[in-house]
């Protein structure tokens, strides 16, 4: 994970004010245009880190850095920061502040001092990029949890953000929603805007992430490609992770010389490498 | 929460709200100097229809908003009829002689409470809350709608989980217990509107929200052509009045 960082956290350390422990010596680095999935079990510091990234809490020791500028901690500096850079909370009441699902994500754009033609536009496309192009007239009470999240995406996403930060949003979603939902972070993906997510679903993570980094008391245990996570067992034992079942899946029916060494992503690419070694399979059942 | 069913739910909806405000302010005024009860009654029933059939008001919703203000109502004009005291004691005493204000009070009130149901149960509070940011009501009064409305349904949300709650576990056997555990759900809520509250000026600040909380209304595109006709009915209306005078 070379090249210059678009956000990078180096050895921050900070303590709530409760005296319970935030973030411990935390380093982690944030590529430009990759997708970042941070893993850790509850209270590892994956919010915290958010909220960092974001300006919200400022590091006792250490620093943030954007673009390779620590953060500055001014209503400007802020202002800047929180222009380019995204925040979407787990719990969608906590960020919904109008009742009106075109009002709520006009509210960002507006106070970028954009004109109302170019706001209204802005509404319309990031509507449309999260699916919600029919809902732009209801209240935000009448909708289900999933498509308050996307509501809250939408907000975020017409700020036109270089970088998005999204704290587990796949949390509370069933299956048809999360699939939804993993469309829609592809797409943003696609678009090149930098992705960095919390989460808990370790299958997910290796399915969709570039780069995967693992939080533990507070701390970064390791930062590293997805694609070498089967070699990181032991720093996602760590990290209070298991191993993705599409990697335990693998290696048995490699172990059975069904499959090449190689393991894959997800079952979808497991079950293709199953289906081109179908025909080897007829010819040599055994 | 029922009138804001009914607003979302109407077809009206859709109309800009400037032209029902102003049709619904013009029958508030129709309302305030029709000059006899049987006009103002008149004037009440029209509104009604209007919204029932017009603004697809459904009659049991409209008679339940309308309840509570009937309710009130009906308790104004039986103070204005009846009389305490006196030399029967403590009996109601009929007053014949306060008929005639009671009925004007009452068929007023009927006509402007039409008005105002005409109103609210066609327009959703976010465009009525915009048309008054367009008449340049004050920007902190607009802010404290927007967020009361907001967490009136935030909130609606978390006691009716709390309750529920409550009640799996044995919370409203009885109304004692009924009662204590209503005192802790309030007692519990109160922590969670200051926790909220700062979880939302964290989400406003986010979005560069740092002064008064300011959105974009939905776009009514024939909204000159319905305010001409919104003034012309009200025109229509007045004038109605004033001939039937």
């Amino acid at each position: 994970m070379s090249g210059e960082a678009l956000l990078r956290f180096a050895a921050v350390c900070q303590r709530y004010e409760d005296g319970s422990r935030g973030l411990e010596e935390c380093s982690l680095s944030i590529r430009p245009g990759s997708r970042n999935a941070l893993l850790g079990p509850n209270g590892a510091g994956k919010t915290t880190l958010l909220l960092h990234g974001v300006g919200l809490l400022r590091p006792a020791r250490g620093q943030v850095e954007f673009q390779g500028r620590p953060l500055d901690y001014g209503r400007a500096g802020l202002r800047q920061l929180r222009q380019r850079v995204g925040l979407v909370f787990q719990n969608p009441e906590r960020q919904l502040l109008s009742a009106s699902v075109y009002e709520d994500i006009s509210f960002g754009p507006l106070n970028l001092g954009l004109p109302e033609a170019q706001v209204r536009q802005r509404v319309e496309a990031a509507l449309g990029a999260v699916g919600l192009a029919d809902c732009r007239e209801r209240a935000v009470h009448q909708l289900s949890f999933g498509q308050k999240k996307r509501v809250c995406i939408a907000g975020v996403l017409a700020m036109e953000p270089e970088l998005l930060l999204l704290d587990e949003p796949l949390a509370g979603l069933d299956g048809p929603m999360r699939r939804e939902f993993e469309a829609l972070l592809e797409q943003l993906a696609g678009q090149g805007i930098t992705i960095l997510l919390s989460t808990h679903d370790v299958d997910f993570a290796y399915r969709w992430a570039d780069d995967l980094h693992l939080l533990a008391e507070g701390r970064c245990l390791a930062s590293f490609p997805a694609r070498e996570l089967p070699r990181q067992q032991a720093l996602l034992a760590a990290a209070g992770q298991a191993l993705p079942a599409v990697l335990g899946l693998h290696r048995r029916l490699a172990d059975l010389g069904l499959l090449p060494d190689e393991p894959p992503r997800s079952l979808d690419a497991l079950l293709a490498a199953l289906d081109g070694a179908a025909p080897d399979l007829k010819r040599n059942p055994a | 929460m029922l009138i804001d069913r009914c607003a979302h739910a109407s077809p009206w909806r859709r109309i800009s709200p400037a032209a029902k405000g102003l049709f619904a302010l013009a029958a508030l005024l129709g309302a305030y100097l029709a000059p006899s009860p049987g006009l103002a009654l008149g004037l009440a029933l029209g509104l009604v229809l209007l919204t029932l059939a017009g603004a697809r008001v459904p009659l049991p919703d409209y008679l339940g908003a309308a309840a509570p203000a009937l309710g009130f109502l009906a308790l104004g004009c039986a103070s204005l009829l009846f009389s305490l005291g006196g030399p029967g004691g403590l009996a109601p005493r009929f007053l014949p002689e306060a008929l005639d204000p009671a009925a004007r009070l009452g068929a007023r009130s009927l006509a402007a409470l039409a008005a105002l149901l005409f109103l609210v149960l066609s327009t959703p509070l976010p465009h009525l809350i915009a048309l008054l940011r367009q008449l340049r009501c004050p920007e902190v009064l607009l802010d404290l709608m927007v967020l009361c409305y907001r967490m009136l349904f935030v909130f609606a949300t978390v006691f009716r989980d709390g309750r529920t709650a409550q009640a799996a576990r044995l919370g409203h056997a009885g109304a004692r217990r009924s009662l204590r555990s209503l005192g802790l759900l309030a007692a519990g809520l109160l922590p969670q509107v200051w926790l909220r509250a700062l979880e939302l000026h964290q989400a406003a600040l986010l979005r560069l929200g740092d002064g008064p909380l300011r959105f974009l209304a939905p776009s009514f595109p024939r909204a000159r052509q319905e305010l001409a006709w919104a003034a012309a009915g009200s025109l229509g209306l007045l004038l109605g009045l004033g001939v039937l005078a």
